[in-house]
């Protein structure tokens, strides 16, 4: 099974920073729910995902803690900070920009 | 993202690396354990599905490996890695590790100490406001021989009139101005000084409470006014703010008190109490005696914008022209400045700044000696070095934890040099001579330790770079050839530890040298003569104030009854007075002319003094001709001198001085008064041991009396058993006097030792340690030399050599290392011990016996530092060497 969502580098974090403004969320969730709402677009390694969060927790963006799950597990759950909310803000707005600039160019090359 | 929580979450990383490390392992279990379960709600069997989540999960370790590196703290947890390795290196060999601490320490510890002098007397400003901009005004005067002494009033006053560049011109004088308090117990002696009243706006120091003084009270004569020092108003009356407005009774004569200084405060010198004003009359300033008498020291401030030359030049315009308004008061005299604090400073630069040297040296010794070690205990891990290497341990690597190794060992040897150091402090502080280093107390600010830890960061480098770069040059394959069958480390190891060695002996010769200089410096000052017999002899001073004892008859029949029941204390032997005691202060000097010699053939500086009868029998001068004062020398009498030795040789030759007639000034006037030579009388040193005597004139203390005297007593027994007769005998004629000072002889001619004794056992201590080092050093390098070649050694007792020829070889390696040191270290001190000139008192920098006592002590012990391993050497058996091979 490959990385495809490695050809969009950097967009992993804001993927999980998106994900976590639905609510806190463990590792695995977290991957889970990426997949579910690209449908299978983006298929996120755990090779990728725990350095991306350790980043994005010295970045300040999420922070983490220990939490029982459902089935009272103890598992680590991620959550949004204040500053994290502000990143996915930017990140999204950039984004947009990108994508909106990346389909007036492939429709014009089209038509 | 903030840099705060960047650098937070990184150090919680580090502190908390286990504890992070189990809690990710936990987060990846419970990852996989989802990962299989959702497989198998797929439809997968267990184990299958299991399988699968392991194979997405990609790889267990390196998920943690990248997780790890995501924490930003790779390098710092290295640094762990290898502080933690180097500390179990380290405790390995506690043995080595103290030893290097110990010597580290000692090179740090005594640094510290000599610089924390250093930085309290050079480097730190002057507790004024704008320091750097205060001058010390002198006169000079090549005719008298005077350089950078003390002013004469009226030019004082010229000057601060006339010297555009200048803010303001303050003086003080601490001539007669410490003062006996009475009025509440016994009197008291208080430390004094009179200064002029804008001293303080000029130094911008205020008073801590009341003021300090006005401009008009240096020019009034009817009130006295007194501010306190801050331990003086604690210590003496009890901090009472009432204090401030009444008066206190000094010498007899009320005082008002209108202010107290701050604590901390005491200028010019230390542990001063009293600031007195002036208290000139505007007579004063045209008379000659304003002008004749040199005994002030002004302080200026440069006005802002005016450079010290512009100002220097204005000041030496300024003498010229009162040369010229005052031929005969002003010939010849010059004016100059010095920056405040070099002067205050004056002698002890040249003692402090050879110390500094004399401990950097020994630093660099204990550098040399603790990497010497080190190169050894890298010589003993070669191997092991090597086959790191070979396994493909990056060269930087291998340096970078050798030279964690000797950081470890500079930091722990810099916390014992700071303890050492503040010890070291204490030390000084309490040994030191009066009057050398002048501080009551040295303390360890920022900047003592910034010095410190510079010193080790320096050190660490020092004795860490060489045994790092030979690690790091450890080619694998060459070691590993060569340690294969041998196991004899490099040559190149040696070669370097040989060089180290050299050096250390060098420095050492050096440091030696320095002090053998000292030390007979010392024995020299110990020979001479001061002129009198100091033992058995004790010295009493007194001073009658003014109020009570007018001048003049009074004064004299006050010290000859006193003298009277002197003697008649059980264990007195003989008893006098004089207004210098010597060996502690010379009395004030004058011009002088002799009848019978050409009128301008003046002589000057000669130094007068007053003494009762008997002070030459007293004290043991030998009188050489004529005769010593009686009581009939009184007033009315024929005025009558006596001079010593020097003075009869350099003004009168081979003719006899006495009846001759001799005046104390430049030129016979009407005003004039002949004294009449009546004798002569061997030479005193008046100042000091070090110092030759000077030309001196004694006139009868009846015929010149003066309030403040100093009794001298000779005793049968101990002088200190005497003293409690002697106060007993001065009470019972006037109770309120207190004795000034009651010192033994013996104790004057000791302290007039003081500073060159202080600064020899410095120097000598510091010698020791070097020397004792270099010796270690030498011992160090021949054993591991000698024990590297035991195989040699065993080979060549199995051919036939005798072990005389053996020990020869060894010894002959110990001798060549120590004989280069010492020719490097005699090379040096040749040209370097001549900076050491203004320390050492006839003896040459360049002494011939000091030089070749300090060969011969380097030689025998380098010497014996060889024998003892090369003898070992040659006991070697050699079928056990063989055998071992």
């Amino acid at each position: 099974m490959t990385d495809s969502w490695g050809l969009l580098k950097g967009t992993l974090e804001m993927l999980v920073l998106k994900t976590l403004s639905l609510g806190p969320m463990h590792g695995w969730g977290i991957a889970q729910r990426i997949e579910q709402m690209s449908s299978d677009v983006f298929q996120v390694s755990q090779g990728s995902l725990y350095p991306a969060l350790q980043r994005m927790k010295r970045k300040g963006w999420i922070r983490s803690e220990w939490r029982a799950t459902e089935n009272n597990r103890r598992a680590r759950y991620y959550l949004l900070t204040p500053a994290g909310e502000r990143q996915l803000g930017r990140e999204r707005a950039g984004w947009e920009r990108a994508a909106a600039g990346m389909k007036r160019v492939l429709n014009w090359a089209e038509g | 993202m903030s840099l705060w929580t960047d650098v937070v979450a990184r150090l919680r990383s580090l502190v908390q690396r286990d504890l992070e490390e189990r809690e990710l392992e936990e987060e990846l279990s419970f990852h996989l354990e989802l990962e299989a379960a959702r497989h198998e709600r797929a439809g997968l069997d267990p184990a299958l599905a299991r399988r699968r989540a392991e194979h997405v999960l990609g790889g267990r370790d390196q998920v943690m490996e990248s997780v790890r590196d995501a924490r930003g703290v790779r390098p710092l947890e290295d640094l762990v890695r290898d502080v933690r390795y180097g500390m179990r290196a380290l405790g390995r060999s506690p043995g080595f590790a103290a030893i290097a601490v110990l010597v580290v320490g000692l090179g740090v510890g005594a640094s510290t100490a000599i610089f924390s002098a250093v930085n309290a007397l050079i480097l730190e400003p002057l507790p004024f406001r704008d320091p750097g901009s205060l001058y010390m005004l002198w006169e000079s005067n090549p005719e008298k021989g005077w350089e950078r002494e003390t002013a004469a009033p009226a030019n004082y006053l010229d000057w601060r009139e006339r010297v555009a560049g200048f803010e303001d011109i303050a003086a003080y004088t601490r001539f007669a101005a410490d003062k006996v308090l009475t009025g509440d117990g016994d009197p008291r002696l208080l430390r004094g000084v009179d200064v002029t009243g804008n001293l303080f706006p000029l130094l911008g120091v205020r008073a801590a409470l009341g003021r300090t003084f006005t401009e008009d009270e240096t020019w009034n004569d009817a009130e006295r006014v007194v501010l306190l020092g801050w331990s003086a108003w604690r210590d003496h009356f009890g901090a009472d703010t009432a204090l401030m407005g009444t008066t206190i009774t000094l010498d007899g004569m009320p005082h008002r008190v209108v202010g107290v200084l701050g604590e901390g405060f005491s200028f010019p010198e230390e542990r001063l109490d009293l600031w007195l004003s002036m208290r000139w009359t505007r007579a004063d300033r045209s008379a000659d005696w304003f002008r004749r008498a040199h005994w002030i020291s002004p302080i200026a401030r440069l006005r802002p914008g005016v450079s010290a030359a512009e100002a220097d030049a204005q000041l030496q315009a300024v003498a010229r022209q009162l040369q010229q308004e005052h031929p005969q008061l002003n010939h010849l005299m010059g004016a100059g400045m010095t920056p405040l604090q070099e002067f205050l400073l004056g002698d002890t630069r040249t003692p402090l700044l050879v110390l500094l040297a004399a401990v950097g040296i020994l630093l660099l010794i204990a550098c040399a000696n603790v990497g010497n070690l080190l190169l050894v205990k890298a010589s003993g891990r070669q191997h092991e070095l090597a086959v790191r290497a070979a396994l493909g341990a990056g060269r930087g690597r291998l340096v970078r934890q050798i030279m964690t190794e000797s950081a470890l060992l500079a930091a722990a040897g810099g916390i014992a040099g700071l303890a050492l150091g503040w010890l070291g402090t204490r030390v000084l502080e309490r040994m030191q001579p009066e009057g050398l280093l002048r501080v009551s107390e040295f303390h360890m600010d920022g900047r003592v330790l910034g010095f410190a830890m510079a010193v080790s960061i320096g050190a660490a480098l020092l004795f860490g770079s060489l045994p790092a770069a030979f690690a790091g040059r450890a080619g694998a394959s060459s070691t590993l050839r060569e340690t294969g069958r041998t196991r004899a480390p490099g040559r190149r190891a040696n070669r370097v530890a040989s060089a180290l060695v050299i050096a250390e002996i060098a420095l050492a010769v050096l440091l030696v040298t320095g002090a053998g200089l000292l030390v007979r410096s010392l024995w020299r000052l110990q020979d001479v003569d001061p002129g009198f017999e100091p033992r058995s002899l004790l010295a009493v001073t007194l001073n009658l104030p003014p109020a009570r004892y007018p001048a003049g008859e009074p004064v004299a029949d006050f010290y000859t009854r006193l003298l009277e029941r002197v003697r008649a204390v059980p264990g007195v032997v003989a008893a006098s007075a004089t207004s210098n005691l010597p060996l502690r202060e010379r009395g004030f000097t004058s011009d002088f002319f002799i009848a019978g010699r050409t009128p301008g053939d003046y002589g000057s500086e000669v130094v007068r003094r007053r003494v009762a009868p008997s002070y030459f029998e007293t004290m043991r001068v030998p009188l050489l001709r004529g005769r010593t004062f009686t009581a009939a020398d009184r007033t009315g009498a024929e005025p009558v001198v006596i001079i010593n030795q020097r003075l009869a040789r350099e003004w009168f030759g081979d003719a006899d001085p006495l009846g001759r007639r001799i005046i104390t000034d430049r030129e016979p006037d009407s005003t004039s008064v002949w004294r009449t030579i009546i004798g002569v009388v061997g030479d005193e040193r008046q100042t000091a041991l070090a110092l030759a005597p000077q030309i001196e004139m004694f006139e009868s203390f009846y015929q010149a009396g003066a309030r403040r005297m100093t009794l001298v007593i000779r005793t049968a027994g101990e002088p200190a058993l005497i003293v409690a007769g002697i106060r007993a005998a001065v009470a019972q004629m006037d109770a309120d006097l207190p004795l000034i000072e009651a010192v033994e002889m013996r104790r004057v001619f000791a302290d007039s030792l003081a500073r060159q004794r202080f600064l020899t056992l410095l120097l000598l201590t510091f010698a020791g340690l070097a020397f004792a080092l270099a010796v270690i050093g030498v011992y160090g390098v021949t054993a591991q030399a000698t024990r590297n070649r035991v195989p040699e050694m065993g080979v060549r007792a199995a051919l036939g050599a005798d072990a005389g020829a053996i020990l020869r070889l060894n010894l002959a390696r110990g001798l060549a290392l120590t004989g280069l040191g010492l020719i490097i270290g005699l090379g040096i001190a040749w040209p370097a011990t001549r900076a050491m000139r203004a320390l050492v008192f006839e003896v040459e920098p360049t002494d011939p016996r000091t030089f070749l006592a300090v060969t011969a002590l380097l030689g025998i012990a380098g010497l014996a530092a060889c024998w003892l391993p090369a003898r070992r050497a040659s006991r070697v058996d050699p079928a056990v060497v063989l055998r071992s091979e």
